[in-house]
């Protein structure tokens, strides 16, 4: 392939990896919103979001321009697919992390719900997966990819136990209904944040080495 | 470097030779070793072309050569039919077997075995004479006495070509076009009935259509054949192949299933070469 091509395949990691650090950011500031109750900068990380979808469809385009003309096997193929599965997983990750936002704005004036221990943990590990997969992809580090993929279930005790928590407090009015609804949602959100920043570390091992490890153990 | 353009003297001492019934119509399963080839070397004087090379090709599939300009790929094919014992100064160490027989061995007849294993060459090479002729003179000096023109229409459409030349059998063949000669040659080999098709870049002297042609033959071709195909368009080899192995400088660096060597090659310098960061 030419040096042209090799040039152009740069161009698009490095754009990919722009995005991704976009939607790291995003991540960070609705989290931030959320945990300190602050309405003006939810509002702000929802203005984000049509940004992050444009640049999605950009990547694409990008993708599919470069497997049409160029055909690339090898590790160029492994490089384009993966960009194309992170590009996908980074949109829906926008999307979680601005309907965390959504539901930050209506929580600001229950902060029982938006500030207890385990949903403080849960945004805290959650972003430390986002930035380890990115960093991850970045680096094309197969260990680190490993790792990741090893410790998801981290975010899923931390969520059964929101809900648990939730569940067993009960409400005692309609505000009170809704503002665990939203505390709800937020959680499910980050939870699917994880969930997508896994796929991302896996797309990682793609990548280094051809496998495909998803729904495996 | 002698390439024998018309298989004439390959077919002339076989006219003893009876023709064997057509393939069987179920084909034992992929994966059995049809020919293997171990620790070949191959000389031109000094010069080693092919070194130490094994491969074991399998039945009912089709083994693409891939590699840079000069690394051995059309040596080692010509080795697999003995068509090197044409070219002077080449000497060939090692073994290659064939359905059991070692072909190198001084009992084994080369004639006989390019009966059973065909090639086609990069530029088709139909002789001047009627697209009938073309086809069934093989046949005819190997004794074949069945139905001559029944054979004939089954190779055309083997090769898919009959339908375009069914009205113009007496033609010469020279007026086809190349693509169409390409197949007539194609249908040429099958009129042997050869286990085996050798392939040296059999559309590099075609275009697009006329290649894609070729390659959807190739494919259909594996049901009751193998073919073993040296190509210079990677793209090809990804497509029509089941498996790929790459040669650099006479030595086999890495054969793979095709789908695994165009995703993820195991050797450096595979890779290199596939994604065309040579050198
Ligand atoms: N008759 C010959 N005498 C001496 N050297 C030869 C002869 N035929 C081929 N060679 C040399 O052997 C090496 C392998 O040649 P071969 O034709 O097998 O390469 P190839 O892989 O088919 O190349 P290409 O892709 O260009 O067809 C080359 O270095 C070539 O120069
Ligand atoms: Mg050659």
């Amino acid at each position: 392939m030419t040096l042209h091509f090799v040039n152009l395949l740069d161009d698009l990691r490095r754009r990919s990896l722009r995005m991704a650090a976009l939607v790291e950011d995003i991540l960070n500031e609705a989290c931030e919103a959320l945990l300190s109750g602050d309405p003006a900068l939810a509002r702000r990380v929802i203005l984000r979001d049509e940004g992050v979808d444009a640049e999605e469809v950009e990547v694409e385009k990008e993708v599919i321009r470069l497997l049409a003309l160029y055909q690339p096997v090898g590790i160029d193929l492994r490089l384009l697919c993966a960009i194309l599965k992170v590009n996908n997983d980074l949109e829906r990750i926008a999307d979680c992390a601005i309907n965390v936002a959504e539901r930050a704005k209506h929580l600001v004036e229950h902060p029982v719900h938006r500030t207890n221990t385990e949903l403080r943990e849960l945004c805290n590990v959650v972003q430390q997966i986002l930035r380890r997969s990115v960093q991850a992809y970045g680096g094309e580090d197969l260990e680190s990819a490993q790792a990741i993929r090893s410790g998801d279930t981290i975010v899923d005790d931390l969520y059964a136990r929101i809900v648990q928590n939730i569940a067993s407090e009960g409400a005692t009015g309609p505000k009170s209904t809704a503002a665990m609804l939203d505390a709800l949602s937020v959680a499910k959100n980050l939870e699917r944040i994880a969930d997508h920043a896994t796929n991302i570390a896996e797309d990682v091992i793609f990548l280094a080495t051809g496998q495909i490890v998803r729904h495996q153990q | 470097m002698v390439i024998m353009d018309q298989p004439q003297g390959s077919l002339a001492g076989a006219a003893k030779a009876e023709m064997r019934p057509s393939p069987v119509s179920a084909p034992e399963p992929a994966g059995e070793t049809i020919v293997r080839i171990e620790n070949l070397t191959i000389r031109y004087g000094d010069f080693s072309a092919v070194k130490n090379v094994s491969l074991d090709v399998y039945r009912n599939q089709a083994t693409a050569l891939i590699g840079p300009s000069g690394c051995g790929k059309s040596t080692l094919l010509r080795a697999i039919n003995r068509m090197n014992d044409f070219v002077p100064n080449c000497q060939v160490d090692g073994r290659i077997v064939v359905r059991g027989r070692s072909i190198y061995d001084p009992g084994c007849d080369p004639v006989d075995l390019r009966r059973h294993i065909g090639m086609v060459f990069q530029k088709p090479n139909p002789f001047p004479k009627s697209i009938y002729r073309n086809v069934s003179w093989g046949a005819k000096i190997n004794g074949y006495r069945g139905d001559m023109d029944a054979l004939v229409e089954q190779c055309l459409r083997r090769a898919g070509l009959w339908e375009e030349v069914k009205d113009k059998l007496k033609q010469v063949a020279l007026n086809l076009s190349g693509g169409q000669q390409q197949r007539l040659c194609i249908a040429r080999a099958l009129a042997l009935q050869p286990d085996v098709l050798l392939m040296d870049e059999p559309c590099s002297a075609l275009d697009p259509i006329a290649t894609a042609r070729i390659e959807d033959l190739i494919d259909q071709l594996k049901t009751d054949y193998t073919v073993v195909l040296v190509t210079h368009n990677m793209q090809q080899a990804a497509r029509v192949s089941d498996r790929t192995a790459f040669l650099y400088m006479g030595e086999l660096i890495e054969v793979e299933d095709t789908h695994v060597l165009f995703t993820h090659p195991r050797h450096p310098r595979t890779q290199a070469y596939i994604t065309g960061r040579f050198g």
